[in-house]
């Protein structure tokens, strides 16, 4: 097994994703996620939640 | 668009999340916005196991990780992002563009592992602490934290230590047959 991740003595030692993962690499991820969440939410969903919502009414 | 339930509003907020995380899992956003439906019919029906005040995140992320492993196993064979693959392998005038540079990105998740992927975006984009991860996946944190590093060697190889915006798609689009050799980063055993 390839002992890539640094050495830490105590295993349950909280590690900040930051640590594991060079600066750039957790940027790109953080950057890919945000641009999806800033997509505006396609009707789609607004119609199924109404739909639910609806439902929760009728109940 | 105010739902009258808290908890449908809940949901609602956690929408953009929701889709983000299953994007990042499939890598196509047709895939991952059925995936985000299936997931909310899902919640809303079995809405009363969820106890209100806990962590409404993560119990919709397992549900999603959990629709696309069953849907994974319900799929007759794989494809993983065809027309991103037969773009790459067509010939394609370079392009220094942000947009991309994080498609690169996105197929080089999608070259990952599911455990490794998986365990990569939770902790490193959508802001889950390991113990959370650890929760929606149903291991260990120290399997989540060997899967990071194991992920991030990989995503090194593809894309390259390099910090730089402007990025060659070249780096994902050469083929890498010096990497399929017996070298021990490559074994999917978790």
């Amino acid at each position: 097994m390839v002992m890539s991740e640094k050495i830490k003595p105590d295993p349950a030692a909280p590690v900040e994703p930051a640590e594991q993962v060079p600066e750039w690499l957790g940027n790109r991820l953080r950057r890919m996620f945000n641009d999806v969440m800033d997509e505006p939410v396609p009707d789609e969903f607004k119609a199924l939640l109404k739909q639910l919502e609806e439902k929760e009414r009728g109940s | 668009m105010a739902a009258v339930d808290p908890f449908l509003d809940q949901v609602t907020a956690l929408l953009p999340a929701l889709r983000a995380f299953g994007r990042s899992l499939c890598g196509d956003p047709a895939r991952a916005d059925d995936l985000v439906q299936d997931t909310v019919l899902k919640a809303w029906t079995n809405r009363q196991q969820f106890q209100s005040g806990s962590n409404l995140k993560a119990w919709l992320f397992t549900i999603l990780r959990n629709c696309y492993y069953s849907e994974l196993r319900h799929r007759k064979f794989e494809i993983e992002d065809p027309e991103g693959i037969c773009a790459a392998q067509m010939s394609v005038a370079p392009e220094h563009d942000a947009k991309l540079h994080l498609r690169d990105l996105n197929r080089a998740l999608q070259e990952l592992p599911n455990d490794q992927r998986e365990a990569l975006v939770l902790v490193c984009a959508t802001g889950l602490s390991y113990e959370e991860a650890a929760d929606v996946c149903q291991v260990a944190v120290g399997t989540i934290k060997s899967r990071i590093a194991r992920a991030r060697d990989r995503l090194v190889e593809i894309l390259g230590d390099d910090a730089t915006e402007a990025v060659a798609p070249r780096s994902v689009i050469d083929s890498r047959p010096d990497l399929d050799t017996g070298s021990s980063r490559r074994r999917t055993v978790s």
